[in-house]
């Protein structure tokens, strides 16, 4: 017999829940709101209109930050996903006596505070004597994005049964033959989730960039940042709805990816295994 | 094997990158930095950005533990859809959703304004430059970090042992005491870790949500490189914030690799 179902529901559970959600969700949803007022309150929404995304497009250095801010996403997602897939092979394959401690070290750079990070890249950079540009800001989003691409791809990789690969190569082909006709479409939707995954982090990153930017043109979220700092404007609210979309936009695609190809398994359940890892 | 060297070795290099920064022969050896450090007049920053995470950690645990709770005894077939939905709002920009505070709580934003509208009290409340906003934006910035390991932890749990505590006529507040309190120990230490980390170094709520008086130590260390231009003292303050977490750091990844083994074996 099972025992009554509320025996470890209180009755406040449901409503606390769901008032939690309001609590995540209605600040964003205000803010996507009111982009779209015609006026400059954050009080009362007086009409319908786009004034505020006009502005934005309409604003050169904005749209250069914009620009500056898409290109160190997508370098940084390219080289961090090369780098950290790589590392995951060489951490689930090589069977050595400093697997287990590099399996740990990589855990590192996705528990040091940011502020750490940002204030020893600029430490170095200067250093070394680098101009401190959109290469400086690429380099840094790149060391802490390789850990996320090297824990989501390696997850996938360990769950592979060697086996498979061991028949292909006894069915006559060759090591690089069986990772792109075995392994790597097996691995794929993984690499595509995290992929997505950094280029997302990179383009929503703030303290690492703040200290790793140059003159100009600086990212986005940095102009956000001194932005804020003045004041609220409704541009702002713009721009923060247009982050929001296509970050959801990211997330969309990250989830649907690998059901479109046909697997049981959802991207976002590789990110959120991340977390609880 | 190459393969796994090279990276590896950048990965190790950027991550001693980290904790190597003071040892740099440029700006030599300057322990007064350190004596700076713990002055009176900064030693009370360091407090208050301890005392802040800890108070963030301290709420996210009070709203997340319930709601992860909800989730994953409760969430049935939606289960997946909910952890989804907690996990959005963290995907949107940090910056962008701190902004939304500001705006929400500013003198002339809508909460004011609601309050002033409805009668409740003639002046707006004072919420920006408060200490409970700075926790507040906090909070609302990491508590998805809480949630997920926590949510892991109950869902992994057998719930044939809160029918078992029921059954053995415990109570409610028994069973939970007893059973599933220590079966979830671990996912709450690694949420109180995760939100702890992050909180103690932030410097972007205390910036835009509180004022000079709620200054963290993230906003001391970044006014030292980027408007005092005092670097090595900034570089003292980064070391001292380093080492005190990275105790934090050593506890998590030993139960990160505690876990890891646990599910290999």
């Amino acid at each position: 017999m099972r025992p009554p179902k509320d025996f470890d529901r209180p009755r406040f559970l449901p409503a606390f829940t769901a008032l939690v959600f309001v609590f995540l969700f209605a600040p964003i949803a205000l803010v996507a709101l009111f982009s779209f007022n015609s006026n400059r309150s954050l009080q009362n929404f007086e009409g319908f209109s786009f004034e505020w995304y006009q502005r934005f497009f309409e604003n050169e250095s904005l749209r250069d930050s914009l620009v500056a801010s898409l290109q160190i996403a997508f370098a940084t997602m390219l080289v961090a996903t090369a780098l950290g897939t790589t590392l995951a092979f060489g951490l689930v394959r090589a069977r050595t006596r400093w697997a287990g401690s590099a399996n740990v070290l990589m855990l590192i750079p996705l528990v040091t505070p940011e502020i750490v990070a940002a204030v020893s890249a600029l430490i170095l950079f200067t250093q070394i004597g680098m101009q401190l540009s959109l290469t400086t800001i690429v380099i840094a989003h790149i060391t802490f994005s390789i850990s996320y691409v090297t824990v989501v791809v390696r997850a996938r990789l360990a769950a592979l049964n060697p086996e498979v690969e061991n028949a292909a190569l006894d069915l006559g082909a060759t090591r690089l033959g069986t990772l792109r006709l075995v392994t790597l479409p097996e691995l794929w939707p993984a690499i595509v989730a995290a992929a997505l995954l950094v280029f997302a982090l990179s383009f929503d990153d703030f303290v690492i960039s703040f200290f790793t930017t140059g003159e100009s043109p600086q990212p986005l979220p940095v102009r956000i940042y001194s932005a804020i700092r003045f004041g609220v404007t409704p541009t702002i609210n713009a721009i923060g709805t247009l982050m929001l979309a296509f970050s959801a936009l990211l997330i969309c695609i990250a989830i649907a990816l690998p059901r479109l190809v046909g697997r049981r398994e959802s991207g976002l359940g590789v990110l959120v295994g991340r977390q609880a890892a | 094997m190459l393969l796994f060297a090279i990276p590896l070795g950048i990965t190790l290099a950027l991550s001693f990158g980290t904790t190597d920064d003071f040892g740099n022969a440029i700006y030599g050896w300057h322990p007064e930095n350190y004596e700076q450090a713990f002055d009176p007049l900064f030693l009370p920053v360091l407090l208050r950005s301890v005392g802040f995470a800890l108070a963030t950690v301290g709420i996210c645990l009070a709203i997340g533990y319930p709601v992860a709770y909800y989730i994953a005894r409760f969430g049935g077939r939606y289960k997946h859809v909910l952890i989804a939905l907690v996990v959005l709002p963290f995907f949107v920009n940090y910056l962008v959703r701190t902004y939304a505070w500001v705006a929400l709580l500013a003198d002339e934003g809508l909460v004011n304004g609601v309050i002033t509208d409805a009668g409740i009290r003639d002046e707006g409340v004072r919420f920006l430059n408060t200490s409970w906003a700075v926790i507040g934006g906090l909070v609302y910035g990491y508590l998805a970090f809480m949630i997920l390991p926590v949510y892991a932890a109950l869902d992994r749990m057998d719930p044939a042992l809160i029918e078992a505590g029921k059954d053995l006529y415990g109570t409610r507040w028994q069973t939970f005491r007893n059973v599933t309190m220590p079966a979830t120990f671990q996912g709450v230490l690694a949420g109180a870790v995760l939100v702890f980390l992050p909180a103690v170094g932030d410097f972007v709520s205390a910036q835009l949500l509180g004022g000079p008086g709620t200054y963290m130590v993230g906003n001391l260390i970044q006014q030292q490189f980027l408007g005092a231009e005092n670097w090595p003292f900034g570089a003292a303050l980064t070391t001292v914030l380093m080492a005190f977490l990275a105790v934090w750091m050593i506890l998590y990844l030993r139960s990160a690799a505690r876990a890891a083994r646990e599910a290999t074996a």
